[in-house]
């Protein structure tokens, strides 16, 4: 009963919560709005006993988004050249107002799509079997070869290696896509920032290393792997980065795209190599599997991080700012 | 003593649904982020709560996440907000 009643509350509000999201006007509250979605979200896949993805959505959906969608909106309010659009950036009222004739083709056409979409979903649901169990026999019996314990990590580093190779290769496509656009405006404030943060910072920035570290590890036998262990480095890099610490800025240019580039070059060697070794990509040989999995992650964590953090800073770090501990003390 | 846990959990997400009403009625975009803010600690509790009703130990770790990320998004409202008003007071 109280399952039920439970089910039900988180399903009715998670509708709810998308519906006013996409109809705020104002892109600030629709962020907010956006980033309880993700904690709804998180505790739905808790409910359905899906702890991987409610750590995933937990990491990224919930928490980095929010700052990313943040700093997003406070790009595009500077952008504009008009005072109205200035202004806009963190007030109510900001947002896209919407134009005419274009947008009610596009519209049209969305709709037909989603309905499309919507349809193609309900199909699917309702000729599965019953009792289908997906892939899930498949993977256990092939469990002992994947050099790992925890399945959900075995598909999508062994047996669906490819997928996750070409996914870190959209990640640092999207980064190289946010530096070809040039210098983006900057948004950080000059103000040295308070006590409050400083200590913040110090406590939580360790702390975040190492529990990134640890999904790492975890994620050969438990929920974690290199995707929640790099949001979680990532934004112990976003808190660096607004604490004004200047670790980040001092990094040379030409380490920081190797850095961002590691992971996918990583994936890559080894997928070249289990290649030239056994005729098939991503072939790992059993016994050895589990060592070749730890080491593309660990690749990848940093690069995932690295990139994200990027992607928050608008592609590359502002240098010549001067660190706060080389200006005047917080009063 | 499941029973009570989820409860529980029932319980903090009804206030959760009753603390949208200030983020939609805002008025300022602080009372909107500070609502967020504290739903991100009210989810910790819930997805704790749930990790014992259920028997999911490894939603611990969500927990454990959440609560490390979930404060990311208002220092960078904080920080954001404060550029704004300096901008804006050299451009008055």
């Amino acid at each position: 009963m109280i399952e039920f009643a439970m089910d039900i509350t988180l399903v009715i509000s998670l509708l709810w919560l998308a519906w006013l999201l996409l109809a705020a006007q104002d892109m600030f509250k629709a962020i907010i709005l956006f980033i309880i979605f993700g904690l709804f979200m998180a505790l739905v896949w808790a409910r359905l006993n899906a702890p991987d993805v409610a750590l995933a959505e937990a990491a990224i959906g919930s928490g980095l988004s929010g700052a990313l969608l943040l700093a997003s909106l406070r790009r595009s309010g500077e952008s504009g050249a008009g005072n109205e659009q200035r202004a806009g950036g963190l007030e109510p009222g900001s947002g896209i107002t919407p134009g005419s004739a274009t947008l009610n083709i596009t519209h049209r056409l969305l709709t037909v799509l989603i309905i499309g979409l919507a349809g193609t979903l309900v199909w699917a649901a309702w000729v599965m079997p019953p009792q289908h169990s997906g892939l899930t026999e498949q993977v256990t019996a092939r469990m002992q070869r994947s050099g790992v314990s925890n399945p959900v990590t075995a598909v999508l580093l062994n047996f669906r290696g490819y997928d996750t190779l070409l996914e870190i290769g959209v990640l640092l496509l999207a980064l190289i896509c946010v530096r070809s656009l040039g210098a983006l405006p900057q948004f950080l404030t000059l103000r040295p920032p308070g006590m409050v943060l400083m200590a913040f910072t110090r406590l939580l920035v360790p702390f975040m290393v190492l529990v990134a570290g640890y999904l790492l590890w975890a994620g050969a036998h438990a929920p974690g792997g290199a995707f929640q262990g790099g949001a979680v480095l990532a934004a112990a890099g976003v808190l660096l980065l607004l604490a004004d610490i200047g670790l980040l800025q001092s990094c040379p240019e030409r380490l920081l795209r190797a850095l961002a580039a590691l992971g996918f070059t990583v994936f890559l060697l080894v997928a070249s190599m289990m290649l030239q070794a056994s005729g098939q990509i991503l072939n790992y040989t059993p016994a050895r599997a589990g060592a070749w999995i730890l080491l593309i992650e660990s690749a990848a964590l940093i690069s995932i991080a690295l990139i994200l953090v990027l992607l928050f800073s608008g592609g590359r770090f502002e240098k010549g700012r001067v660190p706060a501990q080389e200006r005047d003390p917080v009063q | 003593m499941n029973k009570l846990y989820l409860f529980a959990a029932l319980f903090l997400l009804v206030n959760i649904i009753a603390g949208l009403f200030r983020v939609l009625r805002g008025p300022t975009s602080i009372d909107r982020m500070l609502a967020a803010q504290l739903f991100g600690t009210t989810g910790v509790a819930i997805i704790v709560l749930l990790a014992e009703a259920l028997a999911i130990p490894e939603l611990h770790d969500v927990g454990l996440v959440f609560a490390l990320l979930s404060a990311i998004s208002t220092v960078a409202f904080v920080k954001m907000s404060y550029a704004q008003k300096e901008g804006s007071d050299v451009s008055d």
